[in-house]
């Protein structure tokens, strides 16, 4: 089954200027993990936005297991589709701990399932201690964690990463990649993880594409390549 | 666009919370409309006899009040600011923030209490001539008219332009002026070649709030028996009942508004300095000796006269009275102030927050809505208590065949006697103090956390309550005292949207003064004071934490 399916997707900031996606497709499989390159500025993080709804396209069609979300007709909002995502600078919500950041995201599930599911997702990431804690009082790589766990707790159908690890100190990026990818495979979560750096996808996706600027503007070209283990 | 994609962006940006805001919008904007088409409207015979024999006075003093005032209210603001950021001396700190202390005092009630102080039974007078023996030239102190709207004015308002010099100073200039003090310029030299040029567009704009309070105006104005537009539109309506004609006045004043405007944009825009915003704060120079005492008895006498003269006299005059006024009815008073003030703060902070929150998304619209409901600021309360009573006297006439349906008699003037039309004169005036302070808060947080919220599967009504308001209450909680406070000083468009007996603390001085009982009006006045200071309060811990 085809998880996320997009079709001819162009979008601009400004009518005036050059689209920043421009006529863009790509589809990826349940369980994939693929990784999208590019430099700064070449509408990575706009390409995220759009999938997740926060974005409206100028043209071109969204899908997410097989249902439409955003077509030239139709937009489901943020809320409905099922998308979650961990931004770059973590976004956790700085007046709830840890704890209400996790519960934040399950809305319509009982009680009991929301205890199990905290607690097995602060086992996913190794947290368990930091339950009560509040967000300034985490180190970055403890933020990202639940950030992660947070996004993961409703079981959305894609995960979407905007540069995980822009914010960690590079030293600590080998076994914090190894580790993200076990996560994910752990979960069979479908993600999308974009970044500029080429170690982060050979680390841990399947495939890549690379989204670059051709001419003035900025057009995206695709390149696919299969992950060698 | 596409009709169906035009429907489809409506989707995503389309709900309650635009449903209310729009509302919201009309509501404000609809007395102001108002009070403008009363100029294609055929005038009547009162407008004739005001426009021959009347006007023309009017106009002249409202000039020669702007004027002067601007001028001196420059004049004292930008000396003090730069005196208390270019410079060191005692009890400087003190002095900092302690003169904004005289906005804490309504002119109105400044007016009354130097005029009273300076009569011949004043203090000041019998103190002269029965300590001393002294007799002074009436003349000379005689404290009325012109005269004495400028001097208050220009001490009770100078902190507009003293709060928007000295934060100007303090944060951007200190390149320019360490540099012409290397260069070896004299102070006064980098004063009138630096810092004035520098500080203009922050000066202007702070003249600019000077002079729109001036022209606001009713309670100095008319306690002097100075006749400028603003206490005009007073006259017709309580002396003939003419809302048209009162409508034309307001529209009148509404231009010279407009024109102050735009040339307070002119004058800003000119010349535009590409400050660096990496810059220091100005490190002040310590003062010594003679300077230094001399900057310190400047500040202290400003400060005295501002705030500490005034206040002291209106408590020894509040000692006198305070059995005849303290009782059972000022109690009533006080409620029914702090009750009218606390609904409509409540009221314009919740419109505000609604507003605010539409107009983070990102088109065009949203930013002429935005403008459109802080407009009430720039105009005075009496044009829009006139455009609030004709929209309700016309409403009135709309529904009578409702009211004598209703069995409430034939044409009975229900809502424009009622409080609502109060509140809602309120809300207009001062929509823009709450809104600016939400704003603050919304574009602290930005929208990053509501775009999470959202992608965590809560609609946008459940992400308001549950992530965006706990993190701008602060704001909110700062925009609710700071439009309390505005509300509670408030007086020319109580005075012309109350219902009949219905009292505030400032109508009650307003009356008290009016009718010569100044010393009744003390308490009053104090309780006035005592609220404003709140706001001064607010204003400094917000300074103090931006600082941090
Ligand atoms: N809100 C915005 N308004 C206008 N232009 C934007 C906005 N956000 C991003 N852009 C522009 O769109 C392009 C792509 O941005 P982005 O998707 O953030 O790139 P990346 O994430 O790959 O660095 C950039 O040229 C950027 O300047
Ligand atoms: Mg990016």
């Amino acid at each position: 089954m085809k998880i996320l399916e997009i079709k001819g997707l162009t979008f601009s900031f400004t009518k005036s200027k050059e689209p920043v996606i421009n006529d863009f497709s790509f589809s990826m499989n349940k369980g994939e993990i693929v990784g999208i390159l590019g430099q700064s500025g070449s509408g990575k993080s706009t390409l995220l936005r759009l999938i997740a709804g926060l974005e409206i396209p100028n043209k071109g069609a969204i899908h997410i297991a097989e249902a439409p979300v955003v077509t030239e007709k139709l937009f489901v909002q943020p809320e409905d589709r099922s998308v979650g995502m961990v931004f770059q600078d973590y976004v956790l919500f700085p007046h709830m701990t840890v704890k209400d950041n996790l519960l934040f995201g399950l809305v319509r599930t009982s009680r009991n399932e929301r205890k199990s599911r905290l607690k097995e997702m602060l086992e996913l990431v190794q947290m368990e201690e930091f339950e009560l804690r509040y967000p300034h009082e985490l180190s970055g790589g403890q933020q990202q964690r639940i950030a992660l766990a947070r996004a993961l707790a409703p079981q959305p159908k894609v995960l979407l990463m905007d540069e995980p690890f822009s914010n960690l100190d590079s030293d600590l990026k080998d076994s914090i990649r190894l580790e993200l990818r076990s996560i994910l495979k752990k979960t069979g979560i479908t993600c999308i993880l974009v970044t500029h750096d080429r170690n982060d996808v050979e680390a841990i996706c399947d495939r890549s594409i690379s989204m670059s600027r051709i001419g003035d503007g900025n057009v995206s070209s695709i390149e696919k390549r299969i992950r060698i283990k | 666009m596409k009709l169906e994609s035009v429907k489809r962006y409506a989707k995503k940006e389309l709900n309650g919370w635009w449903i209310i805001s729009l509302i919201g919008a009309a509501v404000i904007l609809l007395p102001i409309l108002y009070v403008f088409l009363e100029i294609f409207q055929e005038p009547n015979e009162n407008w004739y006899q005001i426009r021959e024999y009347l006007l023309g006075n009017y106009v002249i003093n409202t000039i020669i009040l702007v004027f002067f005032t601007g001028i001196l209210t420059i004049f004292l603001g930008v000396t003090l600011a730069w005196l208390t950021s270019a410079y060191d001396f005692p009890f400087r700190k003190f002095f900092r923030w302690g003169l904004i202390l005289p906005l804490a005092i309504p002119p109105y009630i400044a007016a009354y209490t130097y005029r009273t102080m300076l009569s011949y039974t004043g203090i000041v007078q019998s103190t002269l001539r029965n300590q001393w023996d002294v007799q002074i030239n009436p003349e000379l102190l005689s404290f009325s008219s012109l005269r004495g709207a400028i001097f208050v004015f220009t001490i009770f308002l100078f902190p507009y332009v003293y709060i928007i010099a000295r934060a100007f100073l303090e944060s951007q200039s200190s390149s320019y002026i360490e540099n012409a003090r290397l260069l070896g310029r004299k102070p006064t030299a980098v004063f009138f070649k630096i810092v004035l040029p520098l500080a203009r567009p922050a000066i202007i704009g702070g003249a600019g709030l000077v002079i729109f309070e001036v022209l606001s105006d009713y309670g100095v104005t008319s306690y002097f028996g100075i006749h400028t537009i603003t206490t005009a539109i007073f006259q017709t309506w309580f002396g003939m009942y003419d809302v048209d004609t009162a409508m034309r006045l307001a529209a009148w004043l509404m231009f010279i508004i407009i024109g102050v405007f735009i040339l307070e944009r002119l004058l800003r825009q000119r010349k535009r300095y590409h400050l660096s915003n990496k810059s220091k704060p100005l490190v002040p120079i310590k003062l010594k000796g003679v300077p230094a005492a001399a900057a310190f008895m400047f500040c202290t006498i400003v400060l005295s006269l501002g705030f500490i003269i005034p206040l002291f006299q209106l408590i020894a005059w509040a000692g006198l009275t305070f059995d005849k006024v303290w009782d059972i009815s000022f109690f009533t008073l006080l409620t029914q102030t702090v009750s009218i003030a606390a609904i409509s703060t409540a009221i314009i902070i919740i419109v505000a927050t609604i507003i605010a929150n539409v107009c983070r998304s990102k088109w065009a619209f949203p930013y002429i809505l935005s403008k459109v409901i802080t407009s009430g600021y720039s105009i005075p309360g009496a044009i829009i208590a006139i455009g609030v009573l004709a929209v309700f006297i016309q409403l009135d006439e709309t529904l009578a065949p409702l009211y004598s349906y209703m069995g409430l008699g034939d044409a009975p003037l229900l809502l424009s006697m009622s409080i609502v039309m109060l509140i809602v004169g309120y809300v207009i005036r001062f929509m823009a103090t709450g809104y600016n302070a939400v704003e603050v808060g919304f574009e602290k947080i930005g929208t990053k956390y509501t775009e999470a919220s959202r992608l965590l599967g809560h609609g946008i009504t459940k992400t308001f309550f549950r992530v965006e308001l706990p993190l701008i209450k602060g704001a909110l909680f700062s925009g609710f005292i700071l439009t309390f406070v505005e509300i509670c000083k408030e007086l020319p468009l109580v005075l012309l949207l109350r219902p009949f007996n219905f009292e505030t603390l400032a109508t009650k001085t307003f009356q008290y003064a009016k009718d010569e009982m100044i010393h009744e009006a003390a308490i009053p006045s104090l309780m006035i004071i005592a609220i404003s200071t709140m706001s001064v309060v607010v204003f400094h811990l917000i300074d103090k934490r931006v600082k941090k």
